[in-house]
């Protein structure tokens, strides 16, 4: 007994010692990096509160106003404390394109500055001159900062924050020299980029470029680039006839896509840096859903005998091999990052479904079990999951398939026709064609559904949205 | 009476030519009869061409005018399909120069791509069914537009039956 009461007080007094150990250790360890994460990939998203301070100039170094934890500035009222001066020109141009950005971060809900006690004019744009207090009555966890310490005309210097608003830890911050007006959109989406990165690890949505088709008059339609965010939006192909499925190269430097006139199938290849396009023509007249691969060789399906089946071009767009060929359908191959698995349509089994192929020992499974008819994959460059698209009696939805579990969830729920789904370089966002609005259009969710949103790409119908990135 | 028009057209044509050959150059004169002889035969072939131009036009309308028409996420021929096929067939077979596209389309209900391929199969029916009926198969394109050129854009059962099928086009 008593030597139990012996090893209950050294466990007891083990116990408060390290309590106190442990809480010493949290209160001098700025939280930060690691305190504010978001799991993008887990299941029950959290979202973080964000705000944004107006753009500054100058930083008021006034030493009674300065207040950086709770107890200091409930010295002073927020009103009270002195303001810097706002930086109206590009400063506040750059903080809408980058509020903007935000806005397509599901995980992200910005706070109302209308809503902040004594407003988002602060003394100054980095610690100890902000006033993080107004922040977290609001309820925000993160906010971001902007200083122009030159003036914010063309050609200037702009210092982007994040802190931690608990915290008051610095989550990162940025400089971009020499910044003008034709390249805000560029700082906003590298900085935007970082933040997505910092928060989740992956930040490729902000470096990413869509290739989409964008449909003319009747019987015409074209490849066209847009930014997810719908930024730097343009038309790279004009040669009459119908242009479909477009495929980056995982180099960013082609893309290619199936092109049809009145009588002819053809393999499109734009050219990134001649800006050029080739249109190249196979035995058999049918070309269907190229896609490359991550060595920048084309899958794409031909009918060289008697149905289409996928076959690889070598670099020069030659036929070199087959890579799935039987006496059914075989059409929309998908690759993962690696090149490992392929995910494809048969309709050997019937009505069309989903397959994946391990391209290293050819073993084939069926992956699309529920319904007769499951179309479009694409894998997520991780390899975990596949999208594709599903005819249900509501009519085409996007589901995931998930490679590790067997199982299969929708992620889109209409109204219209939800189909063509893309996963994003970070398997986290997904694009796709709906035609929710009475017109065909691209929204994003993410592996795990959510609400869409729409990528704006101008007037006209546009579909097939396919995710690359290059180096800008 | 046609016949001996002919004969006598033949007879005519071979003399005149003969006779004018003779008076321009000696050495001709020592040519073969035939060769003239197959000049009446152009001669013939003019005065038939009106009628084997209608005749044509006849035929490419027996090949445009019907379509074949399949069932949703099928390409197999029904029996009136293979009816209408053997026409066409008929037809190419007597006109071996014309030549025929054949382009599969399906109903907007399924997805792009997949469509493109089942459009494809279902060119390829038509083409194999007339190929195994005697057309030279040079006389025959296939093409596949998937959903893409729609007859009817109703989302209506009939409607989409009309959207599923190959059309025939004289391409020469």
């Amino acid at each position: 007994m008593k030597q139990t009461t012996f090893h209950f007080h050294r466990s007891l007094v083990l116990t408060i010692f390290l309590g106190v150990f442990f809480a010493s250790l949290v209160s001098l360890m700025p939280l930060g990096h690691a305190a504010v994460q978001v799991d993008i990939f887990g299941p029950g998203q959290g979202r973080l509160n964000l705000a944004i301070a107006e753009p500054l100039t100058a930083i008021v170094d006034n030493p009674v106003a300065v207040g950086n934890s709770a107890d200091d500035a409930s010295m002073v009222s927020p009103s009270a404390m002195p303001k810097a001066p706002v930086a109206n020109a590009l400063g506040q141009k750059l903080n809408a394109l980058i509020t903007e950005n935000m806005s397509f971060l599901p995980f992200i809900r910005m706070t109302d500055s209308r809503t902040i006690l004594g407003g988002t004019v602060l003394q100054g744009y980095k610690a100890p001159y902000i006033d993080l207090r107004r922040f977290q009555i609001a309820g925000s966890d993160l906010v971001i900062t902007a200083g122009w310490p030159d003036g914010d005309a063309e050609k200037s210097f702009v210092e982007l924050r994040v802190y931690e608003v608990f915290s008051g830890k610095l989550v990162f911050g940025r400089a971009y020299s020499n910044v003008e007006e034709s390249s805000l959109v560029s700082v906003a989406d590298r900085f935007s980029a970082d933040f997505m990165a910092a928060l989740t690890g992956r930040g490729e949505f902000f470096s990413s470029t869509l290739a989409f088709v964008k449909q003319g008059s009747q019987k015409t339609s074209d490849v066209w680039l847009v930014k997810p965010t719908g930024r730097k939006l343009r038309k790279i192909t004009d040669m009459g006839g119908q242009a479909m499925s477009p495929s980056w190269s995982f180099d960013g430097r082609f893309v290619v896509f199936a092109h049809m006139d009145d009588r002819t199938h053809a393999l499109g290849v734009w050219d990134r840096i001649t800006n050029r396009v080739q249109r190249i023509r196979f035995q058999g007249n049918t070309v269907i859903g190229p896609c490359f691969m991550p060595d920048n060789k084309v899958a794409v399906s031909l009918s060289l005998n008697s149905n289409p089946d996928i076959y690889l071009l070598n670099h020069k767009f030659q036929r070199e091999r087959a890579l799935e060929a039987n006496s059914s359908i075989n059409v929309s191959p998908s690759f993962d990052a690696e090149g490992k698995r392929m995910a494809f349509v048969s309709s050997r089994l019937g009505g069309p479904q989903i397959f994946m192929k391990d391209l290293t020992t050819g073993e084939i499974r069926r992956i699309s079990k529920i319904g007769g008819y499951n179309t479009e994959p694409s894998i997520s460059p991780d390899g975990t999951l596949v999208a594709f698209t599903k005819l249900t009696p509501q009519g085409h939805r996007i589901f995931v398939y998930d490679v590790l579990t067997d199982t299969e969830r929708q992620v889109t729920f209409g109204p219209g026709r939800d189909e063509q789904p893309a996963f994003a370089p970070d398997s986290y966002f997904l694009a796709y064609t709906s035609n929710r609005s009475g017109q065909s259009q691209i929204y994003l969710v993410t592996r795990h559904g959510g609400d869409p949103k729409r990528v704006p790409t101008g007037s006209g119908p546009a579909s097939t949205p396919r995710w690359g990135i290059f180096p800008e | 009476m046609k016949m001996l028009t002919r004969v006598a057209l033949a007879t005519t044509l071979a003399f005149a030519l003969a006779s004018g050959f003779g008076c321009a150059k000696k050495q001709v004169v020592t040519e073969p009869a035939p060769a003239p002889a197959q000049e009446t035969i152009v001669i013939e072939t003019g005065i038939s061409e009106e009628q084997a131009a209608a005749a044509k036009a006849h035929a490419q309308q027996v090949i445009t005018d019907t379509r074949v028409y399949f069932a949703f996420d099928k390409y197999d021929l029904s029996s009136e399909a293979k009816a209408s096929l053997h026409e066409k067939a008929a037809i190419m077979k007597r006109y071996p120069s014309i030549r025929v596209l054949i382009a599969g389309n399906c109903d907007d209900r399924g997805t792009q791509e997949y469509n493109l391929a089942l459009g494809e199969r279902r060119a390829r029916a038509a083409l194999d069914y007339m190929v195994q009926l005697g057309v030279n198969p040079s006389q025959i394109e296939i093409i596949s537009y998937g959903k893409e050129r729609p007859l009817n854009d109703a989302n209506t059962e009939a409607a989409w039956a009309k959207n599923r099928r190959d059309d025939f086009i004289v391409i020469r």
